[in-house]
């Protein structure tokens, strides 16, 4: 009961997280319109300009519950540092790139240096950030004392820039990763999770849910790289702090086959803006249809919209549902980790 | 919503769920316990370590290996 009430607990202060992110991102909005951060939205007829780098209220809230619930005793402050950290260094290097259009290579090597606090954090506290023991649904566990450490970082690297790539129409991103942090926390309930990734899987849905609201269809708000990349940062250290590790992956296989084909089509890391070759196209309609080039990556987009145009409406409410499919097989797998064959 | 695409990739998560678990039990029960190199000696741990890595990234290229195929079999065989 004890542990229920700590998790009610963390959850409700949690919900907190949604008025703040939503008030967050409304004055992004203004204060970027007013400064001239804005984008294109291209995938509507009349391309509307909407302000960019709103999502910059996601990272900020996500701290700044992280530090709440430090100081008022939720949890030990050292994973939730080791959090906060990982998430504020990703926001920079995303912001970075927004501002100075950097080349696509630099994004996945300076992603790699913003797990680091995990690592450091997790050998100078041994046991408080981080367990080197991999634990694997129906087959038990094993310890990794070696590769366990190195693999952080890769993660962490990983989740950023496979969220990063899955943002194309308005509220994938968000509404997707929504999904993921909310099947998660379910997950995470269900088998008895500690109050911290609990607490943090529902700050990141709810605060997701307050950008969401104004990145829905029609977007009025862009996240920019600055958000797509310390919410992946957040997805991929929760995985570690959370002991979420393989059904953070499953979660995430939308994102995962999207970046795969993209990087095995282009064979190099680089910018969508850089790309002479497109894989959808807008139709006089306003529908968005397969570009059927052959030079073009294979991206989830394209991939939903071969033979059969699309509304950017429908096309989102089937990448949710990819994610809604993909989620459910990773609480599946949280659930079927204390099985044993 | 694109129903047709739904199910489809049902039956890709699905599959590289399977195969995903199967290759995580592969690794905890066969090559983890194994003792390629003796920790006793100097990086033999290091060693151990990158051998079973090595594993474990054939693993995961076979993998997605399958997951390419799979997806081109359902969506890509006009586009090709």
């Amino acid at each position: 009961m004890a542990s229920l009430g700590a998790n009610t607990i963390a959850i409700l202060i949690a919900l907190g997280s949604f008025p703040v992110s939503l008030a967050l991102t409304r004055f992004f909005m203004y204060w970027n319109s007013k400064h001239g951060i804005i984008g294109i939205d291209v995938h509507k007829l009349n391309r509307p300009k909407v302000p960019e780098m709103v999502g910059v209220a996601v990272p900020i809230t996500l701290v700044l519950f992280a530090a709440m619930y430090a100081m008022i005793g939720g949890a030990s402050s050292i994973p939730l540092l080791a959090y906060s950290l990982v998430v504020g260094l990703d926001a920079l290097v995303g912001a970075l790139d927004d501002r100075l259009k950097m080349r696509g290579i630099f994004k996945p090597l300076l992603t790699l240096l913003c797990g680091l606090p995990l690592l450091i954090l997790g050998l100078a506290f041994p046991g408080q950030v981080y367990t080197s023991t991999l634990h694997v649904p129906l087959f038990g566990g094993y310890h990794l004392p070696v590769i366990y450490p190195l693999t952080i970082l890769v993660a962490v690297s990983v989740t950023s820039n496979t969220v990063n790539m899955l943002d194309p129409l308005n509220g994938s991103m968000a509404g997707g990763i929504s999904i993921v942090a909310g099947g998660l926390l379910i997950g995470s309930i269900l088998i008895g999770a500690g109050s911290t990734p609990i607490f943090l899987y529902a700050s990141l849905m709810f605060s997701l849910l307050g950008f969401l609201y104004f990145n829905r269809f029609p977007a009025r708000a862009f996240a920019g790289n600055v958000g797509q990349l310390s919410i992946g940062a957040s997805v991929g250290a929760l995985a570690i702090l959370g002991r979420t590790e393989i059904a953070s992956i499953v979660a995430i296989f939308p994102n995962i086959q999207n970046s795969f084909f993209f990087l095995s089509r282009i064979r190099r890391f680089t910018e969508h803006r850089e790309l002479t070759s497109k894989p959808t196209k807008l139709l006089p309609d306003g529908r968005l249809a397969d570009s059927e080039d052959p030079r073009a990556p294979l991206t989830l987009v394209r991939t939903l919209l071969i033979g059969r145009p699309a509304t950017e409406n429908e096309i989102v409410s089937t990448i949710w549902m990819l994610f809604l499919t993909s989620t459910s097989l990773a609480v599946i797998s949280l659930l079927l980790t204390g099985v044993l064959l | 919503m694109n129903t047709r695409a739904v199910g489809y990739e049902l039956v890709v998560f699905v599959t590289q769920w399977g195969l995903m678990l199967l290759g995580f039990g592969m690794l905890t029960k066969f090559v983890a316990p194994l003792n390629l190199l003796n920790p006793g000696l100097s990086l033999g741990l290091y060693f151990d370590a990158g051998a079973k890595a090595l594993v474990a990234l054939v693993l995961s290229v076979t993998w997605l290996f399958i997951w390419d195929r799979q997806v081109r079999l359902y969506f890509h065989r006009r586009a090709r």
